[in-house]
């Protein structure tokens, strides 16, 4: 049985620890509503599109070895991009859990009389396989909502590089789409990143300016 | 065929000199002993992969999380990449240091690196990717910072395409 995006969403967003940071879609239902339960936290970074979530969560992650990065894809979007499958079971980052909200159709784009759009994983596509078949050391397809909690509580206790694909029921929940764009989106995450962590990502950093004033120009 | 000797060190030479700390990238004949090199760095992160539009992607993240990415692959890569260089930095601008062989350039030698070379340019330009092609190792290593130090200067990719006394000692 499917679980109900919105629900299990605002499930995840209650569970996930404090000092993690989060790389989800850019548009779409699920920031939409990772947004709306997380009330816009700066250390979500709504920065991924189709086919590129997961890779930016690695580089992430691999980044920042030491901090807890959620990701938050959709099948849709996992199906574009399988590369990135093989390139996180090469890396194995133990500070890496995606979540794949699997609901089996491209629920973005709309749909007609004739229904949604299905995408491959209606079909015979199993994620948690062929993620498994990369070498993720950790991966499960979730069906019910019992098994969801023991799988977040899991992923959030310990230290492996999971890919958790939760089928879901296709629907949208009416949430209000979001204002930004990516370039306030990496803005205000950059400069969450750069307060937790102590570092400088943009700009020239203090001790560069004060080198600079130092020098004879 | 690969890059000459020198050309490796002044490689090595310019990512170290411009601060990169994290490279991926997908091998090719030219920049093979590159990714060699660098994979033995111990204070360069070196994360392979085999699609360079996954390794556009890893380097963004990385980027967000405060390091200095370069992508290190054969221009052809740039065609592969350039769905998520559009997708990830025309909308949201990171940027990340791109060191691609430039194939099909005058003096090139296979059939096949053609197409590579008659697609690379206008590709970048299509990308608002400001770039440097390099064919005297003397210069190698100082455009590597420069094309590092404008694209944070920008936040948004600069790329070094490498080819002539580089790779063909003729």
């Amino acid at each position: 049985m499917a679980l109900d995006r919105y629900e299990w969403l605002g499930r995840l967003a209650g569970r996930i620890p404090d000092d993690a940071l989060v790389m989800s879609t850019y548009i779409g239902a699920v920031s939409f509503e990772w947004a709306h339960h997380t009330e816009e936290h700066h250390r979500s970074a709504h920065l991924g599109q189709m086919g590129d979530v997961i890779g930016l969560a690695l580089g992430l992650a691999l980044a920042l070895p030491h901090r807890k990065v959620v990701c938050l894809d959709g099948d849709g979007s996992v199906l574009m991009e399988l590369g990135q499958l093989v390139a996180m079971g090469e890396q194995q980052p133990g500070n890496l859990v995606v979540f794949v909200v699997d609901n089996g159709v491209y629920e973005s784009i709309g749909w007609s009389s004739q229904g949604r759009r299905p995408t491959a994983t209606a079909g015979q596509v199993d994620l948690a396989a062929i993620a498994a078949g990369c070498g993720v050391p950790y991966t499960v397809d979730v069906t019910a909502e019992d098994e969801l909690d023991a799988e977040m509580d899991l992923a959030f206790s310990r230290d492996v590089c999971s890919f958790i694909n939760v089928r879901t029921r296709p629907g949208h929940s009416h949430v209000r789409p979001r204002r930004t764009d990516g370039i306030e989106d990496k803005y205000r995450f950059v400069r969450y990143v750069e307060r937790l962590e102590g570092i400088w990502i943009t700009g020239v950093p203090p001790q560069d300016i004060a080198l600079m004033k130092g020098k004879e120009h | 065929m690969a890059m000459t000797a020198a050309a490796l060190d002044a490689a090595h030479d310019g990512l170290r000199a411009a601060g990169i700390d994290f490279v991926s990238g997908l091998p090719d004949g030219w920049q093979r002993p590159l990714h060699e090199r660098v994979e033995l760095d111990p204070d360069i992160r070196y994360v392979p992969v085999c699609n360079e539009g996954v390794g556009f992607s890893i380097c963004s993240g990385a980027w967000l999380g405060g390091k200095k990415p370069a992508l290190i692959m054969e221009n052809s890569g740039i065609r592969v990449a350039s769905e998520y260089i559009a997708r990830i930095s025309l909308g949201t601008g990171v940027p990340v240091t791109l060191l691609c062989s430039y194939r099909g350039d005058v003096g090139e030698t296979e059939h096949w690196g053609i197409p590579h070379g008659i697609v690379a340019e206008p590709l970048l330009q299509a990308l608002r990717i400001k770039y440097l092609i390099v064919r005297h190792v003397e210069d190698l290593a100082k455009s590597i910072v420069r094309a590092k130090r404008i694209a944070e200067a920008q936040l948004h990719p600069a790329a070094v395409l490498v080819s002539g006394d580089c790779v063909w000692e003729d």
